[in-house]
């Protein structure tokens, strides 16, 4: 990863439950955050990337069109919630090999919980016809089998997922932009109703409507102390190839890389942002990236706290558990977070010695489970 | 054809077409490739071990194991609503394969990893879009 580009400015909508907003007004709302806060201006944007489920028929050409805006390179994200992140590392490429100057990365969508359902019942052809024909519940029906798998092989205990709602919604009472900012007890986790056993209401995230963005460019451009360097970054799709309900992903494959090319360990993170679609998906992402063995986050869950000031700041925004996901949007909204963190923007949430923190993507379910996994770690440039 | 709610169905198409037909008739087709040997769900156009498209097509016993399982309250499809909780599970075949599948025929409570099931017999399967499975013993 070539040091001297990175992120130099970001941006996030409100996230609402419903709207009557278009989609390219969100992304615009964004985009034009993105230009403040990078301190740049439409013109600049020679690169554009999007993710985002509800965008066909359109793509990241039609988007340019929409935009008003000539590229030299265009990227349509494939790889669900794990293409944000993925979208950021191949943009750094893109600016490195000559193809492009400053690109616009976006995410998002707008629907609500009923076309969140659309959506599942329709991802793809799989889905469609081997599981939308049993009523499999969406995501919460897979990412059940999943959690049961977890627990039974390992013992990993509902209590001790529920430390990651609980922390992530402390850290959601101090973000404006969350949509559920009430007090979350570990009782309320344990008691809240069933949705798909033994998945219950917190374990599953709110389908909302927002966007996010970031730029990326050449970092002696970026606003003085406000650019994010990408020391290291990896994607991977369809690990382990033919198994319906893996308990664990791409993430394996590239840990060792990830943190050698970065020149730090887990140890070193002052922060996670990993993809919360589940808690069990954030324990796997836990357990696959080193911070414990897999099989033993719950002990690991039990020993560390995950508000903003916990021993383990994680998803300190209060990520989709507690912001809602916005599509495509919830595969940006950690990144975004991170830099938010890294450039010392984190107002009542900052994390005090956020120098640097791991960002992790997850998404695109198949026959039983996430397809694609994505990483990246960042640093706050002196 | 079939009584029963109205599901949503798969998409018959040139890949899926006879495991469908073959489910009318209360069998789970699965498919092995003709090169490598490899067996698996769901229908195809590739052998994804070996990419050979020479596939065939071989009847399973209709017996397994549940691997793991989810009691879903909240399907996405109301034609499921009166008949909550679901419980899909991921069923082992004796022939190795993994897929899907829905357990019926049993207290939702009974369930348990581990737990061998069999294929629902023809005059039941008829109501069902996809192999389903029921407790051996039922």
């Amino acid at each position: 990863m070539n040091r001297s580009i990175g992120i130099l400015g970001y941006g996030q909508s409100v996230y609402v439950k419903k709207t009557d907003r278009t989609l390219f007004s969100f992304f615009a709302e964004v985009a034009r955050q993105a230009l403040t806060s990078a301190n740049l201006s439409k013109g600049a944007i020679d690169g554009l990337a999007v993710c985002s489920f509800e965008l066909p028929p359109d793509n990241a050409v039609t988007l340019a069109e929409q935009f008003g805006i000539s590229v030299s390179w265009a990227y349509l994200g494939t790889a669900g919630g794990a293409g944000p992140v993925a979208s950021v590392i191949n943009a750094i490429r893109a600016i490195d090999a000559g193809h492009a100057r400053t690109v616009l990365c976006i995410a998002g969508d707008n629907y609500d919980v009923a076309g969140h359902y659309r959506l599942m019942d329709n991802f793809n052809r799989a889905l469609k016809n081997y599981a939308t024909p049993h009523g499999f519940g969406g995501a919460n029906g897979l990412f059940g089998i999943v959690q049961r798998k977890h627990m039974e092989t390992y013992g990993t205990k509902r209590e001790q997922l529920g430390r990651i709602a609980v922390g992530q919604r402390a850290s959601a009472m101090l973000n404006d932009n969350a949509l559920l900012r009430a007090r979350l007890t570990l009782d309320d986790y344990m008691n809240a109703r069933v949705i798909a056993d033994p998945i219950h209401l917190y374990d599953c995230v709110l389908p909302c409507s927002g966007a996010e963005a970031v730029i990326v460019g050449a970092l002696d451009r970026a606003p003085k102390g406000k650019g994010v360097r990408v020391l290291s970054g990896y994607e991977r799709h369809n690990h382990p190839p033919g198994e319906v309900a893996p308990l664990r992903g791409g993430w394996e494959l590239f840990r060792d890389a990830l943190y050698r090319d970065a020149g730090y360990g887990p140890a070193d993170m002052d922060f996670v942002q990993a993809y919360d679609d589940y808690p069990i998906m954030v324990a796997i992402q836990l357990e696959d990236l080193g911070f414990c063995k897999k099989g033993e986050v719950g002990s690991f869950l039990e020993r560390h706290s995950f508000a903003w000031d916990g021993s383990l700041p994680l998803n300190t925004g209060g990520g989709q558990l507690s912001c809602g996901q916005s599509g495509a949007g919830g595969g940006m909204i950690g990144l975004v977070e991170a830099v938010r963190q890294l450039r010392r923007e984190g107002k009542g949430r900052q994390v005090p010695t956020a120098r640097r923190g791991l960002v992790s993507g997850y998404g695109m379910v198949g026959y039983g489970h996430g397809l694609s996994t994505s990483s990246v770690i960042l640093e706050c440039v002196q | 054809m079939t009584a029963g709610p109205a599901y949503p169905r798969p998409r018959a198409d040139a890949d899926n077409r006879h495991f469908l037909d073959e489910w009318r008739e209360g069998r789970l087709a699965l498919q092995a490739c003709s090169s490598c040997g490899h067996k698996f769900f769901y229908a195809r156009p590739l052998c994804p071990n070996c990419w050979s498209d020479g596939l065939t097509w071989i009847s399973a016993k209709g017996e397994g194991e549940v691997v793991s399982f989810s009691l879903i309250y909240r399907p996405n499809d109301p034609a499921f609503l009166g008949e909550v909780p679901i419980a899909l599970a991921e069923v082992r075949l004796t022939e190795g394969v993994a897929l899907l599948a829905r357990i019926v025929d049993a207290n939702p409570a009974s369930i348990r990893t581990g737990m061998r099931v069999g294929l629902l017999p023809k005059a039941e399967a008829a109501r069902f879009p996809l192999p389903a499975f029921r407790p051996k013993g039922a």
